[in-house]
Order: structure tokens, then C-alpha cells, then sequence
């Protein structure tokens, strides 16, 4: 799929660099302060029904139209469905709270094939299990067949472990990275040309938000990352969550590299964003969807104390991760260039401020070009709601 | 329900050790008639009391029951004679009878003729499943039941694994999730295996901790894990229990009220246990020698999975028991007689899969393409698949998440949602007219709330029962997928869902 000569890493790397903002937008620019930004989209939609195709296809044109992206390669898509898929909050079905809506992702899955792709991948490390993601999405009750049906030649991969690749795919963090030099992924992150991340317009209880880079914090596999992982080589079987992510009571297994800093902070606050930060320089996000049309405020799933269902009725759309997160912080009602102590990120570092030093994108409003539904006329705040 | 007490007991604690001032008075005041003031009232009306055991304290037992067997039949209750050891003795059972005993409870095979109605009863891994005793054709009649009974002992006390409870939290079990023991399974095994007979379940509760806290164990799941599945739990009460109620303190009382309540729900709703069991899935095994234990443990985590299975006993599988199955997984290393294969292949043609191990010579197949090809060979037979295993049946765990996947959750009958430790069976009246979902939450940890149940399907209401309810709530479903999606109120405990037929 490559051309002669260009290797897929080679190829990646280069996206890396102009994965901010100059894939789709004929208006992306290199500001002053020399990082990148690209347009977001912004759009009301007030239910999960047929009007989310033509919403989003609207947003995709108005960032310059998605052909130019993913015509004739292969698209992976990283779904946010995190934690379990038989548990909810109250009666609510998960996608309206938690995960990723189905109607968003089978609208995006039909318009990548529409627009050439060769082939779509959707992919998400499902919780704790090896099953594939096919049978994790049905206990959901949701129908994988209706992912088929919506584009040539859908694939699934449940990333938790090492899947359906020989190995895991090393992937360096330019720079050296925060808190790890590189990470260690399935096979499908490198094995697509373009990534797009999928998320649902959420708070974190550890980073403040769920957005579309928070949403590749899930791309790690558990069976190096995870509780459960194996001390020197990776566990066959991934194993309940990442907490070694978050509090650094152990190391990944061996055969990965090992923290930069053994003496940082053991605290979820510190250490969440910085691998979030370093996991989307790693693996550069093509193109941000946050489903925030029915979701949940309080936190990123129903074990979050004071969590509840909200409709901010809204999606959000853009090249570059950094500015359309945020967008999609102000959106919630919050300031983008907020960091430590300030609400959203009361207890942690801003992944924004943190993404913005790894040279990923720009969180500051001023230079970030907003089209659709201007933020003032859509702006939903999750604190009041 | 079991009514340890007297002399008898008395001895068995001091040989035990396990006899204290306290216990001592506590049997005691069991063994007089003024303690069956309890069972007033309650849906209790029968017995089992030490009788004889070889043991010298015999005769004073027997002596001082009277009283209580004069005092209990003015209320109604018959009496069950525990007999062990070499008091199983035709001399003894006839004495037994004299003395107003309604049947005997026997270690093993009773003797053949017995004056006294023998209930015999083993230990779980012991049971002669072969014994002609099993081939009774007459039925036996005791109490309102028509159906020959028979004890069990080896049972688990249902809840929680104890491994996996941290104080009042449970954490993953070696598997990943929350280790959850239950007979449900058994009791399904056994009903196959038994000839449709019914089953005491032997077991006592774990005793209460000596502190001022008192945790009472879980009696009602014990009733449910028991009742659900067609079995009959012998209510046994721990000696903390029997002490409170005794001196009538007010949260024994509530909890004795609330046994008797499920135990009059199920007597209320005992055309439940004629039911069958439903599900897409059946299971095939001798469940004997070198193959039991591999396929007693897959039954026990097929149910963990949520799976609905039917079990067939492999010298009764045919044809006909094959209706209205998709898969069946073959679980003993060797190969059905001819007659059998030739049905179990007939099956595949007609469009069934067939789950067989390694061992399996197959030939004439065409290979297909099926999930888990890693670990499985799919060949195409008529418009079914076979998927054989590529390595030796060895761990049931491995085995029960395989067929799960090989079958996929396309065919789940039902999904819970927000209810962890809770398990469910599916069941259906004779010709289907009426089926119905229980659940069973194992985590006593307080009501259920927020639990949602899916089911395959079009029926758009169903009757919705809890211990205590006299009459169901109607709930009305909602579509979700290809079935319908119910919100359940909030129960504890245990929780009946009556539809008409599945409408699948």
C-alpha cells in the first residue's frame, strides 16, 4: 500500500508532522508560535437518528472534505468504549452515557467508505477480555453487523493484547517522550495509514476530560500495560484495567521500555495526561470525532461518584487533536488554557497544555478557526448540568 | 428442614469438639416441642430429625423425640429419621415407623424391601448414577409430591466465593471476574442424570462468627439456588440463628419470615419446576469417569457466562432431543456409537453445528472458515459445521469461554445489565406456552437496583416477581436489537420473569 520507498513508520512519521492540521484543511497554517492548528467543526444534532450521516458529512466537508484523506487506504478507527459493556449507569444503555453512539460510528465507518477507503479497521481495547471486539460490542446489544453493511471490507480488532498481529508494533515518542520513550501497541495501530479517534464528549476523574486524546490513553495494551500484565514478556490474555498507568505501582512487562523517571510522581493526575499526551504524538490522530449528542457529566463512566446523563446535542469534528479537544473543553464550558487547580483539571495536569509542549497542536482559542455552529451558540456546560 | 437435636447431636458435637455450654443448652431447647412454635404459621411441614446412627445415645434420642413428633404432627409436620452407619437396618426402619416417622433419610442405597419410605442419600461424587435404583419405574409418594426424593450432600454454600472477598469487597477471581458458587448447575445435571427425580440439597450454612455483629448467612439465595433449578434445599439453620430465634429477637424473627416467605413462593409457583430448561446450546457427556470432571466444571461455567444450556446425558441423546437446538458440543474425548453419530451428523446437515474435541475421526469434510480458527477446524457437513478442536478437551475454563465464542452471543436468550453477580435461567412449560426468566443475585450486597434484562425475542410484557409478592408487576418491554429490553425494579435476592412463549 506504501509507494516505493516509504515505509509505513516512514510514512506515519511524516503524517505525524503534518497530521495537526494539514491532511484535510486548505486553511491550515503554521502560526507564529509555530504550532500546529487546523479547523474544528461544530455541529447540533439533537437525537441519534437519521440526521447524524448528513450532520457529520456537512462538518467532514466544511474541514475540506475527507477523499483526500482516506481514499484507497486503510482507516483505523479507536472507539471509545470504555470499561465494561454490561454495566451502565442507571437504565441508560452505554451509548448514551459512556461509549461511543452506534449511529456515530456506522454514519463515519459509511462515509470513509463513500469517500474511497480501502478498508476500515474499528478498533478498542475491550475491557479486560480477549473476546473479539465483535462479541464485546453484542453484549452490549449492539449488532457489529450493521459496521459491515455500512462500508466495503470493515474489519474489528480488539487491541487489549496482541490479537491478530505476530508482534507489537514500537512506537517512539518524538522528543523522548513524558513518561515512557515509546509504547508498545497491537499490530493494527501501525498497520493503517490513516487514525482517526472517536470519542465521546465526557469529563475524566483523573484528567479532567475524555476527548479525543484521552481516548488513545485506551489503545495500550493490558497485557503489558494492565493489572495483569506479564512481569517480562506480555500476558496472552489482558487482565482488568491499567492502574500501573495511573499510580506507577509496577513497571510494564520487560519486554517494553521502561519509564523515563522512576522517581515521578506516583499520582493519576501527573501520570494519566502525560502518557495521553505522549501516546497521541506517538501515534498521530488524522482525524478527532467526539459524539457529545447524548453523554454523561461527572466523570468518564457510571463508577465515577455523581455522574449523570446530559444532551448537550452536539459533535465535533477535526483534523488536529489538540485544537479540536479544545474546542470540545470550551464546549463543556470550560477554559482550554486552564491547567492544575482550575476547573476542569482540578487535580491534574491539562493533557492540552501537555499535548501543546509535545508540538501536537494548539489549545489556545485565538488561533484555532471554529466553522459550523460557533462555540458561543452551542456551548454546553457540564458543571451546571 | 433439618432439626438437629438431642442426645444424638449432642454426642456427634462432643466427638466433633465442637460442643460448647451454649450449643449443648441450644440442642436442648431444640429437642422440646415449645421450640416448633417457630415453624407456626411458616410453609414448613416436614422434618428431619437424628434418629438412629449406631451410636449409644440411640435409644434416649428416640425416646425423647416423641414429644416432639406428638407435638409437631398436631401442627401438620411429618418426620424424616436421619438412619447411618448400621442402623440402616430393616429392624430399625420398621421401628422407626412405629414410632411415626413418615420416611427414613438413609446413607446409600436403602434396603430393597424397606418397611419405613427410604430417601437415600449421597455424597455428590458418589452417587450411582448407574444403580438400578435409578430405574425405579414406580413413582413414590411423600408429602404432596409424587416423585421419588433423593438427598445430596457435597453441596457449596451459593454466594460469593470466599477467595475472592477482600472485607466487604469482592475482587476478580482467577478469571477476571468475581468468583460465584452456586449447585444451579448440578441441579440441572442431576435432574438429567436422575431420571427426572427430585433432589434434596444437603447443606448447612457457614456458622456465624462469636462476635456481637452477627452477619447471618444468605438463606434466602440457598432457597433460590436450589428452588430456581428444580431442587429442594434442606433449609438448614445455623446455631447463631436458632439461639436468636429462640429468645425471639426481632432481626432472626424478620429473617425467619422472610425464609418462609420464598419458601411459600416457590410452593406457590411449583408448576416452575417442571419447566425446561431453554437455550440454542446442548451439552453431551457420560459425566462419568475420566470425563466427569471436565464436564461437570464446563456446565458450572457456561452458567457463569450467562449461557443457557440444555445438558443431555449421552446414552439419552437422540434424535428427537436434538429439536430446537443450533449447537451441540460433544464433550468426551471418545466417539458416539454409530447409531448416535449418525444422528449427531444428521444434525449438522440440517443446518446444527457440532462442537467435538481432537480425537473426533472426521473424513469427506470440506474445511469452512469459523471463528476461533486458531484453536478450531470448521468443516462444512449438508448446510451445518463442525468445529473440532485442534488439542485435547483439558481446561473447562478455556472450553466453556470457547463454545460461548464458537456459538456467539448472537445467540445469548437473554443479557443482564448492572447485575454482576447475578446469573439467570431461561425455562419453559411443556409445549412452550409459557416460559420464564429467573435471576439470582449473588452478591448480597443489598438489593439489585437499575438492572436491566434483555430477552430474545418479541414479547413486549412480562410478569415480574420477588419474593413476597402476591401478585406480579406488569412491566412492558422496549425493542433492542432483535429482542425486547425490560427495566427491572428493584429486588433482592431473586427475581421471576413470566412471559408467554419466547416469540423467537
Amino acid at each position: 500500500m506504501m509507494g516505493d520507498g516509504c515505509s509505513r513508520r516512514q510514512f506515519l512519521r511524516g503524517l505525524s508532522a503534518t497530521a495537526a492540521g494539514f491532511c484535510l484543511s486548505p486553511r491550515g497554517l503554521l502560526l507564529a508560535s509555530n504550532l500546529p492548528t487546523a479547523p474544528v467543526a461544530v455541529a447540533k444534532c439533537r437525537a441519534y437518528g437519521p440526521e447524524v450521516l448528513p450532520t457529520l458529512e456537512t462538518m467532514f466537508d466544511q474541514l475540506g472534505g475527507l477523499e483526500q484523506l482516506v481514499k484507497g487506504k486503510t482507516v483505523a478507527i479507536k472507539l471509545n468504549l470504555t470499561g465494561q459493556a454490561n454495566f451502565r449507569l442507571g437504565y441508560k444503555p452505554v451509548e448514551l452515557t459512556q461509549w461511543v453512539h452506534p449511529q456515530v460510528v456506522g454514519a463515519t465507518v459509511h462515509l470513509l467508505g463513500q469517500a474511497g477507503a480501502h478498508r476500515v479497521r474499528l478498533l478498542e481495547s475491550a475491557f479486560s477480555t480477549d473476546e473479539p471486539l465483535e462479541e464485546f460490542m453484542l453484549r452490549a446489544n449492539w449488532e457489529p453487523h450493521d459496521f459491515l453493511s455500512a462500508a466495503p471490507r470493515v474489519e474489528f480488532e480488539n487491541t487489549n493484547y496482541l490479537g491478530m498481529g505476530k508482534s507489537y508494533s514500537r512506537f517512539p515518542v518524538p522528543g523522548g517522550g513524558l513518561m515512557f520513550k515509546a509504547y508498545d501497541l497491537n499490530h493494527s495501530y501501525e498497520d493503517s495509514d490513516v487514525f482517526v479517534s472517536l470519542a465521546k464528549l465526557k469529563e475524566h476523574a483523573t484528567a479532567g476530560v475524555t476527548l479525543s486524546m484521552k481516548n488513545c490513553f485506551g489503545i495500550t495494551p493490558c497485557t503489558i500495560y494492565g493489572d495483569g500484565a506479564g512481569t517480562d514478556e506480555p500476558s496472552l490474555v489482558p487482565r482488568g484495567g491499567r492502574d500501573m498507568l495511573h499510580d506507577g505501582h509496577r513497571r510494564p512487562s520487560q519486554s517494553s521500555p521502561s519509564e523515563n523517571d522512576p522517581g515521578s510522581p506516583r499520582e493519576g493526575g501527573y501520570r494519566v495526561p502525560r502518557v495521553t499526551a505522549d501516546l497521541v504524538a506517538a501515534r498521530p490522530i488524522h482525524l478527532a470525532i467526539i459524539d457529545g449528542i447524548e453523554t454523561m457529566a461527572g466523570g468518564e463512566g457510571w463508577w465515577v461518584e455523581g455522574t449523570r446523563p446530559v444532551r448537550p446535542g452536539l459533535l465535533i469534528a477535526g483534523t488536529n487533536c489538540v485544537t479540536t479537544d479544545a474546542v470540545a473543553t470550551a464546549l463543556m464550558g470550560f477554559d482550554p488554557m486552564a491547567d492544575r487547580g482550575t476547573p476542569p483539571f482540578e487535580t491534574c495536569d491539562s493533557t492540552l497544555r501537555l499535548a501543546e509542549q509535545l508540538g501536537v497542536g494548539t489549545r489556545d482559542l485565538r488561533q484555532i478557526e471554529v466553522v459550523g455552529t460557533p462555540i458561543q451558540e452551542a456551548i454546553f456546560r457540564f458543571r451546571a448540568a | 428442614m433439618k432439626w438437629p437435636s438431642g442426645p444424638l447431636e449432642i454426642g456427634r458435637r462432643a466427638r466433633a469438639q465442637t460442643l460448647t455450654a451454649e450449643v449443648k443448652q441450644l440442642l436442648l431447647d431444640w429437642h422440646a416441642p415449645r421450640a416448633l412454635e417457630i415453624l407456626r404459621g411458616s410453609p414448613v411441614n416436614c422434618l428431619i430429625v437424628n434418629w438412629a446412627s449406631g451410636a449409644p445415645e440411640d435409644e434416649e434420642q428416640q425416646r425423647t423425640l416423641a414429644a416432639l413428633i406428638q407435638a409437631g404432627r398436631s401442627l401438620g409436620i411429618s418426620f424424616v429419621g436421619a438412619f447411618s452407619g448400621k442402623a440402616v437396618q430393616p429392624a430399625t426402619l420398621e421401628a422407626g415407623r412405629k414410632a411415626g416417622l413418615a420416611a427414613a433419610l438413609v446413607e446409600g442405597a436403602p434396603p430393597d424391601p424397606s418397611p419405613l419410605l427410604a430417601i437415600p442419600s449421597w455424597p455428590r461424587s458418589k452417587i450411582p448414577w448407574d444403580a438400578t435404583f435409578f430405574s425405579y419405574p414406580q413413582l413414590r409418594e411423600f408429602g404432596d409430591s409424587k416423585f421419588l426424593f433423593l438427598s445430596v450432600s457435597e453441596n457449596r454454600w451459593p454466594g460469593v466465593g470466599l477467595e475472592t472477598m477482600h472485607g466487604d469487597v469482592a475482587v476478580a477471581g482467577p478469571t477476571g471476574i468475581p468468583w460465584v458458587d452456586s449447585n444451579g448447575w448440578f441441579s440441572l445435571l442431576a435432574r438429567e442424570l436422575g431420571r427426572e427425580k427430585f433432589f434434596w440439597l444437603d447443606l448447612d450454612p457457614p456458622a456465624s462468627p462469636p462476635t456481637t455483629s452477627w452477619h447471618p448467612a444468605d438463606y434466602l439465595l440457598a432457597i433460590a439456588d436450589s428452588q430456581a433449578y428444580g431442587s429442594w434445599w434442606i433449609v438448614s439453620l445455623e446455631d447463631q440463628m436458632k439461639v436468636r430465634l429462640l429468645k425471639n429477637e426481632p432481626q432472626a424473627t424478620k429473617l425467619w419470615q422472610d425464609i418462609a416467605a420464598a419458601l411459600s413462593f416457590f410452593k406457590e409457583h411449583k408448576d416452575w419446576s417442571s419447566f425446561w430448561p431453554q437455550g440454542a446450546l446442548a451439552v453431551v457427556s457420560d459425566f462419568r469417569g475420566k470425563n466427569e470432571s471436565l464436564a461437570e466444571e464446563v456446565l458450572n461455567l457456561l452458567s457463569r457466562r450467562g449461557v443457557q444450556w440444555r445438558v443431555i446425558e449421552r446414552s439419552r441423546a437422540s434424535s428427537r432431543r436434538f429439536d430446537h437446538l443450533k449447537f451441540i458440543a460433544w464433550l468426551d474425548d471418545d466417539m458416539p456409537d454409530a447409531d448416535l453419530l449418525s444422528n449427531l451428523l444428521d444434525f449438522a446437515k440440517q443446518g446444527g453445528v457440532l462442537i467435538v474435541s481432537q480425537s473426533w475421526k472426521l473424513s469427506d469434510m470440506r474445511p469452512a472458515e469459523g471463528p476461533l480458527a486458531e484453536r478450531y477446524q470448521w468443516n462444512v457437513l449438508g448446510s451445518g459445521r463442525i468445529a473440532q478442536s485442534k488439542k485435547e478437551f483439558q481446561d473447562p475454563y478455556e472450553v466453556a469461554a470457547d463454545i460461548h465464542l464458537l456459538m456467539s452471543r448472537r445467540n445469548d436468550l437473554v443479557r443482564l445489565f448492572n447485575a454482576g453477580m447475578a446469573a439467570c435461567l431461561c425455562t419453559a412449560s411443556r409445549g412452550g406456552k409459557s416460559s420464564l426468566v429467573q435471576i439470582l443475585d449473588y452478591s448480597s450486597s443489598g438489593p439489585a437496583e437499575f438492572v436491566s434484562l434483555w430477552v430474545k425475542g418479541s414479547s413486549d410484557s412480562a410478569r415480574f416477581w420477588t419474593f413476597g409478592s402476591k401478585q406480579p408487576a406488569i412491566i412492558q418491554g422496549k425493542r433492542a436489537g432483535n429482542g425486547m429490553e425490560f427495566e427491572l425494579p428493584s429486588f433482592s435476592v431473586y427475581a421471576g420473569l413470566e412471559f408467554g412463549e419466547w416469540g423467537l
